[in-house]
């Protein structure tokens, strides 16, 4: 059945389109607005879960003091001045984390380097071979075996067209002794991880090597503490601080674990989301009141004809009807190119500023279309009620009258 | 129960309080108007004629006094039932046409059949009724602004009989139409008349209360003849 009063509605609307086009234009982006920044937050809070998720298991210990600043990049050895977990510490740590735990000490600098003639820049990590294969992936090649032997990140490889044999030259190009290094594997990208050891863009050398190169032996960066089940970490943590933090006031070392991180994190996020919706929510406010204006003014225009209807026989309910049509085709009309308009610009302002889509279509985040499309329908129908009633409500006498 | 009138003013009256203090536009009429009856309502501006109209419109109720249509009390029943009298019972021609806008001549006249029945019209009728005065399909495609003012009252008659009311109320229909498009309007109203409608018409011109079978006159607010 086709209804006269949507009829009538259609053609007012017609008749009107201008304004009615421009009272929209608030809808779109009021969902726009609300879609893409809700995506934006959700795409940002998934990311980053995924990322932190992969050190899930791992506690990270590191000394409690301020550094002096990150070991010269130079090949002198300059770390001695650098604190760092000590040998002592280590072997408390180890008492403490018990035999079911990994322990991965890490030696961490960074140096210039040359691929070629290619000069470059990057993380230097020393690991025990043994400990390398605990937590880290060779995606191509193999582990370390001679005391020259190198891994590299999968975006250290990417940068520099890595493969492996290549070899690259260690410091600048003013230092005398300039050792070579031996890329026998290309590890798995890895993201940002929650345990602090960022190898994507790193070289990754033998703990030999890096304390031949380097100094600063049995002086740790960090001391990760892999756990075998995910739900003791609550107590190794206590164990190891009972055990090394034996001064409450003066801590000497900072534990930390992914869990820990990640609710902050996440915490954060969420409160950027709802801060970002709300700016969104704003938007929609302001397009309500342009709703009401135009639905105002479409039943200031039309008071004798509303005079006509009801003094011909219409009920109440089906001008009141009529009206809210008009608002809900200017709803449909907002939200359905707002829904559009949100899938192309959310879908541009996600992958700019994360980098990624490929959380964008996971319904959690697509649902915020549908769900800011129905919101700008509803804040329309919401803006159309007021008018509607007061449509409905006219003395049909004077409502002939008026001119 | 035999002879009860279509149309029963009991003693009426109906104020309007104003800032400048009450008026009284209709000051106890009392006044029977059987089935049938072609009457006329004549007296100068601001008499209370369209006032009288109104009420027999049932767009309102009187002040003081009843009012009786078709035996009913229009004071007495809820709102939503005068307007569905006001739908099924009564045809309401006004001088200014009063046509919607924003519908064809068609749908104008198809508007209260739809409100009646809730759905378009597949009986013919409003092009039935279309054609009796004397508008054939690619003139009742034509929006009101589209049309003459003759037209437009024809329009408004057909409209106004769509649904078979008993009552047809008319103020001054003819007032914007010159003289010789006002007496076919006339002629429409008689042919009316005499298939059974009981027509009251309101008119500052003798020669169309010529048309009529009695004349009430009211003078501010009273029944003068
Ligand atoms: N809605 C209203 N509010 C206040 N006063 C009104 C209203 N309608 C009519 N009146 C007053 O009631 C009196 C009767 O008015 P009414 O319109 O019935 O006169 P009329 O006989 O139809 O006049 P005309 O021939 O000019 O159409 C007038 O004094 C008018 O000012
Ligand atoms: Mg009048």
């Amino acid at each position: 059945m086709k209804d006269i009063f949507f009829d009538l509605s259609v053609r007012s609307v017609r008749l009107n389109l201008m304004r009615s086009i421009l009272a929209s234009i608030g809808i779109v982006i009021g969902v726009v607005a609300i879609s893409s920044m809700g995506m934006l937050g959700t795409n940002m809070q998934l990311q980053v879960k995924d990322q932190l998720s992969s050190g899930a298991d791992t506690i990270v210990i590191t000394a409690d003091a301020v550094r002096m600043g990150p070991p010269g990049s130079g090949s002198t050895s300059s770390s001695s001045s650098a604190t760092g977990i000590t040998k002592t510490q280590l072997s408390k740590i180890k008492l403490a984390a018990g035999s079911t735990s990994k322990l991965v000490p890490v030696y961490l600098t960074n140096t210039q380097f040359t691929y070629g003639s290619v000069p470059g820049r990057g993380s230097v990590y020393g690991f025990n071979p043994d400990d390398i294969t605990k937590f880290l992936t060779i995606e191509n090649g193999t582990n370390i075996g001679g005391i020259n032997d190198a891994l590299v990140g999968s975006t250290f490889a990417t940068n520099f067209n890595l493969k492996i044999g290549n070899r690259i030259r260690i410091g600048q190009d003013s230092d005398t002794s300039r050792p070579v290094l031996r890329i026998v594997g290309i590890l798995a990208a890895r993201g940002m991880s929650s345990d602090n050891v960022n190898t994507d863009n790193a070289i990754i050398v033998s703990d030999d090597w890096y304390t031949n190169q380097y100094g600063g032996k049995d002086i740790y960066k960090q001391v990760n503490v892999i756990v075998k089940d995910i739900n003791t970490i609550p107590d190794v943590k206590t164990a190891i601080d009972t055990k090394l933090n034996t001064d409450k006031k003066t801590p000497v070392v900072r534990i930390s674990d992914a869990s820990s991180r990640l609710s902050g994190i996440t915490s954060s996020l969420s409160s950027i989301t709802t801060f970002i919706l709300a700016i969104g929510g704003i938007s929609l406010l302001v397009a309500a009141t342009s709703i009401f204006n135009v639905m105002m003014m479409s039943v200031n225009e039309r008071i004798q004809e509303i005079g006509i209807l009801l003094s011909i026989g219409t009920e109440k309910g089906e001008v009141r009807r009529m009206f809210l049509y008009e608002a809900v085709i200017l709803g449909i009309l907002g939200a359905g190119v707002g829904g559009i308009s949100s899938l192309i610009i959310g879908y541009s302002v996600v992958s700019y500023m994360i980098g990624t889509t490929k959380y964008f279509f996971l319904p959690e985040s697509i649902m915020y279309i549908p769900v800011g499309m129905a919101i700008g329908l509803v804040v329309c129908i919401l803006s159309g009620l007021y008018p509607a009633w007061m449509a409905s409500n006219m003395d049909p006498i004077d409502a002939l009258r008026s001119e | 129960m035999i002879n009860i009138p279509l149309i029963r003013f009991a003693d009426v009256s109906k104020v309007y309080h104003l800032e400048s203090g009450d008026l009284t536009a209709l000051d106890h009429i009392s006044l029977d108007i059987q089935d049938n009856e072609f009457v006329a309502i004549m007296g100068p501006s601001g008499s209370g004629k369209s006032t009288m109209m109104n009420q027999l419109g049932i767009l309102d109720v009187p002040t003081s006094g009843e009012l009786f249509i078709s035996g009913r009390d229009v004071a007495k029943i809820t709102a939503l039932e005068r307007t569905h009298m006001r739908r099924d019972m009564i045809g309401y021609i006004f001088q200014n046409f009063y046509l919607i806008p924003l519908l064809s001549a068609y749908e104008n006249v198809e508007y209260p059949l739809i409100l009646k029945y809730k759905k378009r019209d597949e009986s013919g009728k409003a092009t039935a009724i279309l054609k009796a005065v004397g508008f054939d399909e690619a003139m009742s495609a034509h929006r009101p602004t589209q049309l003459s003012g003759g037209q437009q009252q024809r329009v408004a008659i057909a409209r106004a009989l769509v649904n078979d009311p008993k009552i047809l109320l008319c103020d001054e229909p003819t007032g914007n139409l010159d003289r010789k498009t006002g007496f076919q309007i006339m002629d429409i109203l008689c042919g009316l008349h005499s298939k059974g409608k009981t027509v009251i018409i309101v008119t500052h011109d003798p020669k169309i209360a010529e048309y009529a079978d009695r004349t009430i006159t009211l003078e501010d607010g009273r029944i003068a003849a």
